[in-house]
């Protein structure tokens, strides 16, 4: 039971307090540039989840053996690995998908929130809890990927997922990468501003 | 190494590889050029005779991937001096193919072929122009923000990191095409492409780091601490993949990364000259920080938008 | 010493532990992506026919790949074709090795399984063997001749051509007039909501019906679709108004895409040249097989 509900705080964390795109302002690249739709975002969400939980899992096992000196080395090398399996993967059995992600997949590698998560989490703590972290991080940057998805696809061409919702296209520039930086910025300020009106109210009441 | 030097090196190596073609000019055909999009344009080094050089049927001209096709020549027009000949098409030319142009009979020589072509190094220099503007990789292709972001406060930070990071990634890239052609390729090993390609850039960071160290103690004080943030930077994972992905040759290579590395460099600069003036600007306290340089990073990604499209040779 | 021997053999052993994982992924999931592009080719190829979803194709409809390689020594070069054989010959493809005047060179009966012609490897292999020592073999592109109980009809042709940003992949299909029946957009970068809008239909469609004599000389006028040719475009009219704007418009030019002029203007032009190349070559290679009596399976 007490590991339970440490797991749904780490999820959670992950989420929320921690969110990888809007908290710790890593990994932004690919939140700008595909971001177009929500399934880009769900796409590359996935992918990034997969790499990030069986990371976070294989560094866990092997914590260890690792040594200290080649620490670094050692993330790199399983994150690597991880991302060609889920680049091979996707390029095998959903090419669509994949064709519209480009190189971003690959790029996951470059991520430096799972180097990071590895560092400060994966290599200390045990194999359960290093699953769940990783799963919340994942999904935290998966929510965050399909919610500026979500804003871009509405404003940009009037549907979601696919499906004509407005009939119209409101403002063409919101599928124009450009405006990914807009989305994301604007998407900082509002989390920025429900921090601090919460922080607010705390301070009020105690 | 500052920016002015940077540029005379260029120029040099652009003057050296020219100069082989100054040279060449000895046989008849001094000069081929596409003049327009329905002509041709062929200097001899010698007068030559009007009635072989106007006969539209002792010229034979196809576009080089397709041997079997014949293109129409409209007509043959020799210029007063009988150095020249202006070769118009009935239909407009695909200037992007080489076209390889057969000439009959011409001063006693029983078939005269060349290859009239867009100048090489004009297609090297496209490369830079496109990388360093038009796809610039921070504002166009959105790769290596979260460096970005981190390093754009100050305009010596700016400097400092975009110059390190041209020089890490000219030689990552160069050592990532090595790599991909001799040993990739030919053992089929081509989905080890990240792993390879990621392991060199820690190398070249690790290379970079100890040489500085040694040779520039005071150049490593100022730009070392950057060498360590150049890993984690989308960007230069990036340019051994595309190179991968277009076949690049070595000359191309160089002029991508080069591009790449100066297109961060100007990102950069751009980026800390509007940070510092942010800093004594009234922002309100949601915006502060991120959401703003993010909305700026916005305004400047919708600026080089313009250059889209930008066709340079 | 001994730290740094335990470093490096760490570091080995990792390495080679991860080279497994994704070699063994890597074979997996290949074989697995090649059958799913040949099953979307397929699935291309008879949506371009006019079958498209649940639309069968008839089982007398058959499709016979040709291949078209360039063969070139220092002092000239030929065209190469692969060609399937009569149904029944003893080999089953055929190798045609035609001059630039239009004239055979020679022809030489090869076997190839079928998985073996599928394969760019192992056709060139096949190709340069039946060629000989000395010659360059460069492939050039593949046409699919569609026969339907042995008659033409209708053929399938790919091509790559510069569009705005980089490349546009495109398949089209023509019937034996060389009146193109329809376009499909495989590949390109181009800008979302602008020069994308290539792949949407209403783009497509403008295409199709459009006679060899418009393709021609096809060119694109800077207007946008009057609003009722747009409807029959989208697929919004009865199947005859289809029918009556494509007869109307069938020799008018391309109208461009609002904001996407240079990309309709190189789809365009990509169009004309795939075509008339293959009108050209197909002339030739039908020539050639007619004069010589070769039998081939279309």
């Amino acid at each position: 039971m007490a590991n339970d509900k440490s797991s749904m705080q780490l999820i959670t964390r992950g989420i929320l307090s921690e969110n990888p795109i809007f908290k710790l302002a890593l990994s932004m690249c690919p939140a700008v540039g595909i971001s177009t739709t929500v399934m880009n975002g769900l796409m590359l969400g996935i992918a990034v989840l997969f790499v990030q939980v069986f990371s976070s899992v294989t560094i866990s096992i092997f914590k260890n053996v690792i040594h200290p000196r080649i620490r670094i080395p050692t993330y790199t090398l399983t994150i690597a690995t991880w991302v060609t399996v889920i680049d091979l993967v996707l390029a095998a059995y959903l090419p669509e998908a994949y064709a519209k992600m480009g190189i971003f997949v690959k790029l996951i590698v470059a991520f430096a929130i799972i180097t990071m998560r590895l560092e400060m989490f994966a290599c200390k703590e045990s194999v359960n809890a290093s699953f769940w972290d990783g799963l919340g991080m994942g999904l935290g940057f998966m929510v965050g990927m399909m919610v500026i998805g979500f804003f871009r696809e509405l404003l940009g061409s009037g549907m979601i997922l696919g499906y004509d919702v407005l009939g119209f296209k409101p403002l063409l520039f919101f599928i124009l990468p450009s405006a990914g930086f807009f989305v994301v910025g604007l998407m900082m300020a509002f989390f920025n501003w429900i921090e601090i009106y919460y922080k607010r109210s705390k301070g009020l009441k105690s | 190494m500052t920016l002015g030097k940077i540029q005379q090196t260029i120029l040099v190596a652009l003057v050296l590889c020219l100069a082989p073609f100054l040279v060449h000019a000895e046989d008849l055909i001094a000069e081929k050029s596409f003049k327009s999009n329905t002509e041709i344009l062929v200097k001899f080094s010698g007068p030559v005779d009007r009635a072989i050089a106007e006969d539209v049927k002792n010229y034979t001209v196809f576009e080089e991937p397709d041997p079997d096709i014949r293109l129409t020549l409209k007509s043959a027009i020799l210029a007063e001096n009988g150095k020249s000949v202006s070769l118009v098409f009935a239909e407009p030319l695909n200037t992007a193919v080489a076209h390889v142009v057969t000439i009959r009979g011409l001063a006693g020589i029983e078939s005269t072929t060349f290859t009239v072509s867009k100048s090489y190094l004009g297609y090297l220099f496209g490369i830079l122009i496109s990388a360093l503007l038009i796809n610039n990789f921070v504002f166009t292709k959105y790769l290596g923000l979260c460096v970005f972001f981190g390093t754009s406060k100050k305009k010596d930070t700016a400097k400092g990191m975009g110059v390190v990071f041209t020089l890490v990634i000219v030689v990552s890239a160069l050592m990532s095409w090595f790599f991909y052609n001799f040993i990739l390729i030919p053992y089929d090993l081509n989905f080890l492409q990240i792993v390879v390609f990621i392991g060199l850039v820690s190398l070249t960071v690790q290379a970079v780091d100890t040489v500085l160290r040694k040779v520039n103690p005071i150049l490593f004080n100022s730009f070392g601490v950057y060498l360590v943030l150049v890993i984690a930077n989308c960007v230069i994972i990036a340019v051994p993949l595309i190179l991968a992905n277009s076949n690049y040759n070595a000359a191309e290579t160089f002029m991508l990364a080069l591009g790449a590395g100066g297109g961060f460099l100007l990102a950069l600069y751009l980026m800390s000259a509007v940070s510092e003036r942010l800093q004594l600007a009234n922002i309100p306290q949601t915006f502060k920080g991120l959401p703003i340089a993010f909305i700026v990073a916005g305004q400047f990604a919708m600026a080089f938008l313009g250059f889209s499209g930008l066709q340079l040779f | 010493m001994k730290n740094i021997i335990t470093i490096v053999v760490r570091l080995t052993l990792s390495c080679l532990l991860a080279a497994t994982v994704m070699g063994l992924c890597f074979i997996f999931t290949s074989n697995a992506k090649k059958h799913n592009e040949h099953v979307k080719e397929q699935q291309v190829m008879y949506s371009l026919l006019g079958y498209k979803g649940d639309a069968k194709a008839p089982e007398s409809l058959a499709l016979h790949e040709v291949y078209r390689y360039v063969i070139s020594n220092s002092e000239k070069q030929t065209i190469g074709y692969l060609v399937p054989s009569q149904q029944g010959a003893e080999q089953n493809f055929l190798f045609v090795n035609i001059d630039l005047n239009g004239s055979l060179i020679e022809s030489k009966p090869i076997s190839l399984s079928e998985i073996e012609a599928l394969e760019p490897e192992t056709r060139n292999k096949a190709v340069i063997a039946a060629v000989g020592p000395g010659y360059q073999v460069t492939f050039a592109d593949q046409t699919v001749v569609v026969t339907d109980n042995g008659n033409r009809v209708g053929y399938l042709l790919g091509g790559k051509f510069q569009g705005f940003k980089t490349f546009v992949n495109v398949m089209l299909a023509v019937d034996p007039t060389f009146t193109l029946i329809g376009l499909e957009i495989l590949e390109h970068e181009e800008d979302p909501g602008l020069g994308a809008e290539i792949e949407q239909d209403y783009f497509k469609n403008q295409f199709k019906g459009k006679p060899f004599e418009a393709l021609k000389t096809i060119d694109v006028v800077k207007a946008p679709i009057p609003s009722d040719y747009l409807k029959a475009l989208n697929g919004k009219m009865s199947e005859e108004d289809v029918m009556r704007f494509r007869e109307q418009y069938k020799d008018k030019d391309i109208y461009a895409l609002t904001g996407a002029t240079i990309s309709t203007k190189a789809v365009a032009d990509g169009v004309k040249g795939i075509v008339k190349k293959f009108a050209y070559r197909v002339d030739v290679l039908d020539k050639v097989l007619k004069e010589q009596q070769l039998a081939v399976s279309f």
